[in-house]
């Protein structure tokens, strides 16, 4: 085969793999990634929604610094991020190693733990607010029958956050116990077989196997249960809508409010133009914890 | 082939006869069954039928969720044609340029001497935007059964403050720490206590703003007014600091967990569906006074969008949307108060003596300023009540507060 007949098949194949990922490139520039030069732009200006945007530079920004009520929800996004994410990441591997085991009906017990991944939120949090209910819910009912006092789970500030953060486990579990099973169902037995050999016990098995040999499936695990807690929303605005006394309102409930509420549309975007930058320094901080455990090890 | 044929015209007459029709979308606020029945099986073929060229689109939207589903649609230029919103938004659209003055069409609507005083609800700035739909107000409910239970007279209604407290704290029964019945189920949260704590507030003499828009609600008045609601909370112990859950859709004091509570038109239409038997021994009342009575009360409206693009065809609808007849019916299935007076006549009001108690509690009535920045005003007044009412703020510091703030709104 001549080159010129060569190139000109690979640019035919080049050609046909771009048609194929067109569609999903057309997508990501129209639906993703424009939206963020489009908000960027805002966050520069006064925008209201209905008129056209006053160019007002980083006087967005600099608000922000003074803002108590933001630095307040930050605070608050963090402590529920750190909540919700170890704990998520502790019950779903101690799931999957349960789930990984070869008995009958085992699918079942997966299918019923990934079911409330599948609950719609808005659903998922109805359900809660039952159970929460002080009340005719099942959790103050348990309570009481154990004759312990009426807990104001979603009305009392030192409770209503980590009340969110207990359904919030509950939903996200699931989906983390499936990445971990099948990171759990890639590590080879041979490992575990040597180590019997050499007289190692399962504990000793679980930390010096398990746990390490898991590394990636952790860090893909702890870094979207950042993202998506630090951008809690839907279970804040059902279950509390922010309150008691704003022990609830997250960033996202925020900025919620300032554009859709007050529709102060361009603050709305420097706010979200933060809480990105917050998200993704964590997340190299994670990353870069990765390759220094790994440069370690 | 023929059948082919005879199918394909008959799709492009129907394609064509339906584009050859205007469309006049509507939004109403709200998802109550009775209103979506009523309007989508009698309304809508009505005036389809009286106006053969035209046709009726409506959505109905929750309350919670109008504003937002408003400003992303006026916005984006899909906004509806017509909408309907409480009267405290008006001046936030008018600001915003979103909706039209209405008073050179006002004389073309059927009857609209009709309206009263009620068109009143729709002025801003000396210029009507909104036609009003219907009315909603908050009265005092007490159950009959525990007055009796308690000693007290049934028929007899607390006058005063000192009435109220001591009725309170007569029907109050606990169990242990909780509430088996709290004399009075006071809100302790969002909007519902902005306008409980107001209904206070005006029995005492004072107002929420001055007509310059400035906040006058730390006064004297309105401190002593958070003070005594507090009070009931923290020192009388007859409503809970936490707020009472509804039970299903049982409001506390249906569901035999409050003997007092405040409660709008809606509410008792809820109670009249869901617990008959209750609703047999909950009367109602205007709220006991101070200085004088009042209750909060609150017209909705239908106010036509800017960007309508057929003029003509939006106001016929308008018309037919505000009829005595279209009035009637929406009021009939929402339990609410009609805004025209012909309607205080209707078969459905007078055989509902609880509504006419809230028709007569019209004359005690205030409602929410109508000021450009109400919603981030009224936010800032909850967060500062509900410190108050939490016990974590003094209320006159708290009021002195939501004051400040609100005036760098300004």
């Amino acid at each position: 085969m001549g080159v010129k007949k060569r190139n000109t098949m690979k640019r035919r194949i080049a050609i046909t793999a771009f048609v194929f990922i067109a569609p999903v490139i057309i997508y990501n520039i129209i639906f993703r990634i424009s939206p963020i030069f489009i908000s960027l732009y805002l966050s520069l200006t006064e925008y209201s929604g209905f008129k056209s945007p006053t160019f007002i530079g980083f006087s967005n920004y600099l608000r922000i610094f003074s803002d108590t009520d933001f630095w307040g929800a930050v605070l608050r996004t963090l402590q529920f991020s750190l909540e919700v994410v170890p704990l998520n990441i502790i019950l779903s591997l101690l799931m999957a190693i349960l789930v990984n085991k070869t008995i009958r009906g085992i699918k079942v017990f997966r299918a019923i733990y990934y079911l409330p991944v599948i609950t719609p939120m808005v659903a998922a949090s109805m359900i809660w607010l039952w159970l929460y209910d002080p009340q005719i819910g099942a959790f103050n009912s348990i309570l009481n029958f154990f004759n312990l006092p009426t807990t104001y789970f979603l009305q009392d500030t030192s409770t209503a956050l980590h009340s969110i953060a207990g359904m919030r486990i509950w939903r996200g579990v699931g989906w983390n116990m499936l990445i971990y099973l099948a990171g759990l169902q890639g590590i080879s037995q041979n490992y575990y077989e040597a180590a019997s050999i050499d007289g190692a016990g399962k504990t000793r098995c679980f930390f010096s196997i398990t746990l390490p040999l898991l590394r990636p499936v952790h860090l893909y695990v702890l870094v979207v249960g950042m993202i998506q807690t630090l951008q809690t929303f839907t279970e804040v605005y059902v279950m509390t809508n922010g309150g008691p006394l704003e022990s609830t309102t997250t960033v996202g409930l925020l900025v919620y409010r300032l554009a859709f509420d007050y529709m102060d549309m361009g603050y709305a975007s420097a706010m979200s133009f933060i809480l990105g930058i917050i998200i993704m320094l964590l997340s190299i901080i994670s990353f870069t914890w990765r390759h220094t455990k790994e440069a370690v090890v | 082939m023929k059948k082919v044929f005879w199918i394909f015209l008959l799709v492009l007459l129907l394609v064509f006869t339906g584009f050859s029709k205007e469309t006049v979308t509507v939004w109403f606020a709200g998802t109550t069954k009775g209103l979506i029945d009523v309007v989508e099986n009698e309304m809508i073929p009505a005036f389809e039928k009286n106006n053969p060229g035209l046709n009726l689109q409506v959505e109905f939207i929750p309350w919670g969720e109008l504003s937002t589903k408003l400003t992303t649609g006026l916005a984006g230029g899909i906004g509806p044609d017509i909408f309907m919103h409480g009267q405290a938004a008006i001046a936030g659209f008018v600001q915003n340029d979103l909706i039209m003055p209405l008073d050179s069409y006002i004389s073309k609507l059927e009857e609209p001497d009709d309206f009263g005083g009620s068109m009143t609800s729709g002025l801003y700035k000396g210029q009507t935007y909104a036609v009003p739909v219907f009315g909603s107000g908050w009265l005092m409910a007490y159950r009959r059964d525990f007055f009796e239970e308690a000693g007290l007279d049934p028929d007899h209604a607390p006058d005063t403050w000192q009435e109220l407290r001591e009725h309170a704290l007569a029907t109050t029964k606990r169990a242990g720490k909780n509430f088996e019945v709290a004399g009075i189920n006071l809100p302790v949260s969002g909007i519902d206590l902005q306008q409980v704590w107001a209904s206070f507030l005006y029995e005492n003499g004072g107002k929420l703003f001055d007509d310059d828009f400035n906040p006058v609600f730390d006064s004297e008045e309105g401190i002593e007014a958070l003070q005594y609601y507090v009070d009931l909370i923290h020192t009388d112990k007859v409503s809970s600091e936490y707020g009472l859950n509804p039970v299903g859709n049982l409001l506390p004091i249906a569901a035999g967990r409050a003997a007092i509570s405040f409660v709008n038109s809606e509410n008792m239409a809820a109670i009249k569906k869901y617990s008959p038997k209750a609703y047999t021994e909950i009367e109602l009342t205007i709220p006991p006074k101070k200085i004088t009575r009042a209750g909060f009360y609150s017209f909705a409206g239908f106010m036509v969008s800017k960007k309508t693009k057929d003029l003509d065809s939006t106001l016929k609808a308008l018309s037919f949307l505000t009829s005595k007849d279209s009035i009637i019916k929406i009021n009939e299935a929402l339990g609410s108060i009609p805004p025209r007076q012909s309607a205080t006549d209707a078969e459905f009001v007078k055989s509902n003596p609880m509504l006419r108690k809230y028709i007569e509690g019209v004359e005690f009535a205030y409602s929410n300023p109508n000021i450009p920045f109400w919603v981030q005003a009224r936010d800032i007044l909850v967060k500062y009540l509900e410190r108050a009412v939490r016990g974590v703020m003094d209320p006159e510091k708290a009021l002195k507060q939501a004051a400040s703030e609100i005036n760098k709104l300004k």
